[in-house]
């Protein structure tokens, strides 16, 4: 039989290698493919200003953010309640080495995409650190744990002059190829490096969930005592959860600063958090998909809430404080409301969707 | 193959003997039965063997190892393999996945192997495959390979239970009631295949079981519990024979 790599029906597979790919058809493939390609060629054609393309950049950098939340809380099942304090942990790492080194030490500027990964690395041993009371605790202790390193986070930043006790800390502009990027291509520049960043991190999510250690993560979500029983050791795989969290939570936080040329407190609040949190429940729980589409529903929210509060205190005046008291309120529901009617979030209405085009030309 | 032996485990629950002074021979190549009336402590003695217990005084032994302080984990890599009472398997994977996940010690590539995903990671990945298949093919679940566990009837997940343990490959596998709540012709193949586990893949059976029809067909040996307590041993026709064990059994009833 000739192989038909295009449609999924009539597809049989013959070798076990043949199943393990990330693309089943062609169709996929070329799908996924030309997504990124557009990703890539857009800002090319139409001309964003700085404002909005500095919103898209903060998608970017919370969809590398909510990819790590998504391998704790999502995969291995573990609610954690400090993620921020994590992308903070990168962006501090960046500062730090700015702080210590000079602000234009070549390697800030030159090598910065080895700050990036150096930051990413600082953030998983952290990570693993924080993650170690999960070898004992379970459910709510681990994350008032994950919250108590909030706490702890904030406060260390917030009263130590080695951290500029919360106030910005500066990190340089940096350099590409055509020289030094300027202020008028910083966040257009950005833009490609943190897709880029994106677009490795979700081939490597995918490739791990295909191996023993992506389905290790899943195992102890679904039942650590069997998966004690199939010789993984549940407390270490809990540990491992949280330092490949911090992994791209630091390479998050990094870019963060990057992006913003500095790293300040009130970016990795608990409040923020939170927000990574409600990203990673609207996109869906253990998707990567949803990794996605979670940080731009929220964003998109956050910004129709803002029209919507501002024109509410033209009607309603001022008193009121409607204004203000919107934007939680509305955060709130949406959260609320995906967990009743759609917990498996956006990225459940992403598989309906192909699942029709795969099942094509049969209806069911 | 190794020798299971168990010598004078007691196990306390805030007071309550599940096991008192209890002894086995487990015998390596052969069936061994536990049998006793609900509540007796065959559970309890399993998860002796398995880690998922350690026993207050007594000890456990495994060929020269020491069992009785070891974690699950630790005795899988023995080659001790368990399939649970209450189905325990990953119920959101399909049944593939969930005997992949028991070749998780085999599956021998690094983390940063899987990251880029490497011929390597991809070659270890698909042997495994293969082993997998093995075992999909001897327990007959080639219908289910991509159907998720939680969907299934109940006797066909019993049945991925005790595939999923014998995935792991192990030496000694320990079945704790592989075919309560299973039909007539589920509980034959079950048979057939605890048999064929000992025969064709030269594997150690203990075997946790109520239909004593079966079990007096099956075990080349058997133990009876009674609230915790070892009231006979020995062949099934010994068994048949032992007074104490007919008065539990008629006591019961
Ligand atoms: N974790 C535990 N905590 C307290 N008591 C326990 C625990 N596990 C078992 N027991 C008690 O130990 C005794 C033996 O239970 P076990 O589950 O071993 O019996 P069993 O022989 O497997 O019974 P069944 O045939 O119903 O499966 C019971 O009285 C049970 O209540
Ligand atoms: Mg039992």
């Amino acid at each position: 039989m000739a192989t038909n790599r295009w449609l999924a029906t009539g597809n049989f597979f013959s070798t076990y290698k043949e199943e393990q790919r990330i693309f089943l058809t062609n169709i996929d493939r070329l799908t996924i493919w030309s997504l990124i390609a557009a990703l890539y060629a857009w800002p090319l054609i139409f001309q964003m200003s700085n404002k909005n393309m500095l919103v898209i950049d903060s998608i970017l950098v919370a969809v590398v953010a909510v990819i790590g939340l998504n391998m704790v809380t999502g995969f291995a099942g573990l609610i954690s309640i400090g993620h921020a304090a994590f992308v903070g942990v990168g962006a501090y790492t960046a500062a730090l080495l700015a702080a210590s080194w000079g602000e234009s030490h070549a390697i800030l500027t030159h090598a910065w995409p080895l700050v990036i990964l150096f930051s990413g690395l600082v953030g998983a041993v952290i990570g693993g650190f924080v993650g170690l009371p999960a070898m004992r605790l379970k459910h709510l202790y681990l994350a008032i744990a994950t919250l108590s390193f909030q706490m702890i986070f904030t406060w260390t930043i917030n009263f130590m002059t080695l951290f500029n006790q919360g106030q910005t800390m500066p990190l340089p502009r940096v350099f590409w190829l055509t020289g030094k990027v300027v202020r008028k291509d910083h966040y257009f520049f950005w833009y490609f490096v943190i897709l880029t960043v994106i677009v490795m991190s979700g081939f490597a999510v995918r490739n791990l969930m295909r191996t023993r250690y992506g389905r290790c993560l899943i195992a102890v979500r679904d039942n650590d005592r069997a998966a004690d029983a199939m010789g993984m050791h549940p407390g270490f795989t809990k540990v491992y959860a949280f330092a490949l969290a911090g992994f791209f939570a630091g390479m998050a936080g990094a870019m963060h600063a990057y992006l913003f040329r500095g790293a300040g407190i009130e970016s990795f609040s608990l409040h923020q958090s939170i927000s990574y949190l409600a990203m990673a429940i609207v996109g869906g729980l253990g998707t990567l998909s949803g990794s996605f589409f979670g940080p731009a529903a929220i964003q998109f929210l956050d910004l129709q809430v803002e029209n919507l509060s501002a024109w509410a205190g033209t009607i309603l005046g001022s008193s009121m404080n409607l204004a203000t008291a919107l934007r939680p309120l509305t955060f709130g529901l949406v959260i609320v409301l995906f967990l009743i009617f759609e917990p498996r979030g956006i990225a459940n209405w992403w598989r309906i969707t192909r699942s029709y085009f795969k099942l094509w030309p049969f209806r069911y | 193959m190794k020798k299971l032996t168990v010598t004078d485990v007691t196990l306390t629950f805030g007071g309550l003997n599940a096991l008192t002074n209890v002894n086995m021979d487990i015998q390596p190549g052969l069936i061994t039965s536990v049998i006793g009336p609900n509540g007796a402590g065959k559970t309890s003695m399993l998860n002796c063997m398995s880690g998922f217990y350690h026993p207050t005084t007594g000890e456990l032994k495994y060929g020269d190892t020491r069992l009785t302080a070891s974690s699950p984990h630790e005795i899988t890599s023995l080659g001790i393999a368990r399939a649970f009472q209450n189905i325990e398997l990953f119920s959101g994977m399909n049944v593939l996945d969930n005997l992949m996940l028991a070749r998780h010690r085999m599956l021998d590539y690094s983390f940063l192997d899987a990251f880029f995903y490497t011929k390597k990671a991809s070659r270890v990945e698909a042997e495994n495959r293969d082993y997998v298949e093995g075992v999909i093919d001897f327990m007959e679940l080639e219908a289910y390979r991509k159907s998720t566990v939680g969907n299934l009837s109940y006797g066909v997940q019993k049945r991925v239970e005790v595939a999923r343990a014998l995935t792991l490959g192990p030496e000694l596998i320990l079945l704790d009631e592989p075919m309560a709540g299973m039909n007539i012709e589920e509980k034959e193949d079950m048979v057939r295949f605890i048999m064929d586990i000992k025969q064709e893949r030269n594997t150690t059976v203990i075997l946790v079981e109520h239909d004593l029809g079966v079990v007096m067909d099956i075990s080349d040996q058997i133990y009876v519990l009674d609230f915790g307590e070892l009231i006979g041993h020995g062949t099934p026709e010994e068994i048949a024979k032992n007074e104490r064990v007919i008065e539990a059994y008629i006591g019961e009833e």
